[in-house]
């Protein structure tokens, strides 16, 4: 049970900190310029750099460094392999071989890129949920919407975007907690999910899938029901309650975040 | 049945930390039947989840006929088997095609063969009244919101446990729904001898059928009476935002009123004998106080 509450991808911290309070699309189009530049950076004096200030980011977020780094366990079977991969194949024919097995060649080269590789993905892993420990989901979605307006002359449906999103992100704690709950049902009645082979295991799986899509679609046709019981017609005409501004503190975060950029990227020029 | 001193804290070490549990000693009787209430949000719901070893504590013990419960050790199948837990609408845990597959999916994981499965399905069925030969084939998806949920008990029942716990089994049912589930689970608990647990809201049901009434509060222990006693203190129940029997409250005004009425009287029928006594025989209150 505790290993679906460990999911942390994904999860709001509320708190007040700076980083919290600047506008949602300050940190969207943040994150989306840090991401182009963890693959742009060549060496690990570049990603040792990006590291450090995404770790003053946290700081700043007083998001728990603990938390944060939960946030990879996730991924952490993804990360393993990317480096056994990488220590086997990554470093290329004629390397300095450190360690053999038959076939399998282990390059001092390919530990090298190994360990580069897997750093990069755990900062990309850890800069990108940074934007949903400090954005709130509806914040999220109004900053994805309005960086969007512009585009819906050519046919972007932004606003119904947003809302799918709001509404899917909504829904995942509560599809959580609710797969929870029926798998305690079904384990009450005897039910064994965590033994047998993959087939008996994925004919386990049937007894809480069935409740699970039933209770969805109800749940979805609520919603629907609530949404236009309320006036709801989607997004032509719609004014908000908090209207999103940018203000100083944006300007600072802009101009810091890709002074840091351009910073990575010149100490890993050559 | 025995916890000692169990503590409960969800999602420990995160920001999302919360102490459900924070010390509960609670002895459950062999036989007897035992109304649980609280407010929202008091640990019920937390609490029953360790009977049967589906939370594991975080502090403290379980132990159910003698033998600690910890999750993911063997003991637990047998301990699932003997307790039956039923959830807050069990009817959402309904998944197979038919009634008769969905009571059969206890049975079926304890790995009984196919005509012993056929048998209990049909008794368990029996016992929550629903006429296996008419509702077995039947798509538990086609039934009213009772009788999914007394299929769901049958589900339970199935297991054949010896102590069955319900988590509030009456909520969003109709009158007539209540009662039904009501009766059968006091005919389970006189008849099948089973031992109840009881999680309700409603203290005229706990009244109704309850020997034993344990209030929890913040995660503790706030009282723990047989139910008149429980019931006669009144004002430590309203203080925490709980009340009593609606028949306990209509004396409770009378005597306030002057009517010299014992107040521990819990269902309707009693609280009409006493009032009845009280008029017959203390014909002084009317003269003189009129």
């Amino acid at each position: 049970m505790e290993l679906l509450r460990s999911l942390t991808i994904g999860q709001y911290v509320p708190r007040a900190s700076p980083v919290h309070r600047l506008d949602p699309r300050t940190k969207i189009l943040a994150t989306t310029l840090l991401l182009v530049v963890v693959f742009l950076a060549r060496d690990f004096r570049g990603l040792g750099l990006f590291g450090v200030f995404v770790a003053g980011v946290v700081a700043l977020s007083q998001v728990p460094a603990g938390f944060v780094l939960r946030g990879l366990r996730p991924v952490w079977f993804l990360l393993l392999l990317t480096l056994v991969l990488q220590v086997f194949f990554g470093g290329g024919s004629g390397g300095t071989v450190l360690w053999k097995l038959g076939p399998l060649v282990a390059t001092r080269e390919g530990l090298v890129q190994g360990l580069f590789v897997t750093a990069r993905l755990v900062l990309l892993v850890v800069s990108t949920s940074l934007l949903t420990y400090t954005t709130s989901p509806v914040e999220l979605a109004d900053g994805m919407e309005r960086l969007l307006a512009p585009f819906r002359r050519v046919g972007v449906p932004a606003h119904e975007l947003a809302m799918m999103m709001t509404i899917a992100l909504r829904f995942i704690p509560t599809l959580v907690e609710e797969t929870e709950k029926i798998m305690k049902a079904q384990m009450a009645r005897g039910a064994n999910l965590d033994t047998g082979g993959p087939l008996r295991r994925a004919r386990a799986l049937v007894p809480i899938l069935v409740p699970l899509f039933v209770s969805a679609f109800r749940r979805a046709e609520e919603l629907a029901l609530a949404m236009e019981a309320r006036g709801y017609r989607g997004g032509e005409g719609r004014t908000r309650m908090k209207q999103l501004r940018y203000r100083g503190q944006d300007t600072v975060a802009g101009v810091v975040v890709v002074l840091a950029s351009l910073l990575v990227l010149w100490v890993g020029r050559t | 049945m025995v916890c000692e001193g169990l503590v409960h804290v969800y999602l420990r070490g995160t920001p999302f930390e919360s102490v459900a549990l924070r010390g509960v000693d609670l002895a459950v009787r062999r036989g007897e039947c035992l109304g649980l209430v609280g407010p929202t949000g008091s640990g019920k719901s937390t609490l029953v989840q360790h009977f049967n070893g589906l939370l594991r504590p975080t502090e403290g013990r379980v132990v159910v006929d003698g033998v600690e419960v910890r999750p993911g050790s063997p003991a637990v199948r047998d301990v699932r088997r003997k307790v039956g837990l039923l959830f807050q609408y069990p009817e959402h845990q309904l998944f197979e095609a038919t009634v008769f597959d969905d009571v059969a999916f206890g049975p079926r994981n304890l790995g009984l063969d196919p005509e012993e499965v056929a048998e209990r399905v049909r008794e368990s069925l029996g016992w929550v009244g629903l006429d296996p030969d008419r509702f077995g084939p039947r798509s538990p998806f086609s039934l009213s919101g009772g009788e999914m949920r007394r299929v769901a008990i049958a589900g339970v029942l199935a297991m054949r446990p010896q102590v069955l716990v319900l988590d509030e089994p009456t909520a969003g049912l109709d009158p007539a729904g209540r009662r039904e589930i009501l009766g059968r689970i006091r005919e389970l608990h006189r008849k099948a001898r089973l031992t109840v647990v009881l999680i309700s809201h409603s203290m005229d049901d706990v009244a109704r059928l309850c020997q034993r009434v344990v209030v929890l509060h913040q995660g503790r222990v706030f009282l723990d009476a047989p139910v008149r006693e429980a019931f006669a203190q009144a004002d430590r129940l309203r203080s925490i935002g709980l009340d009593v029997p609606r028949a306990t409250d209509v004396l409770l005004r009378l005597r306030a009123a002057g009517l010299p009425v014992r107040c521990d009287r819990l269902t309707v029928e009693e609280a009409c004998e006493e009032i009845v006594r009280v008029l017959q025989g203390g014909q002084g209150w009317s003269s003189s106080g009129a």
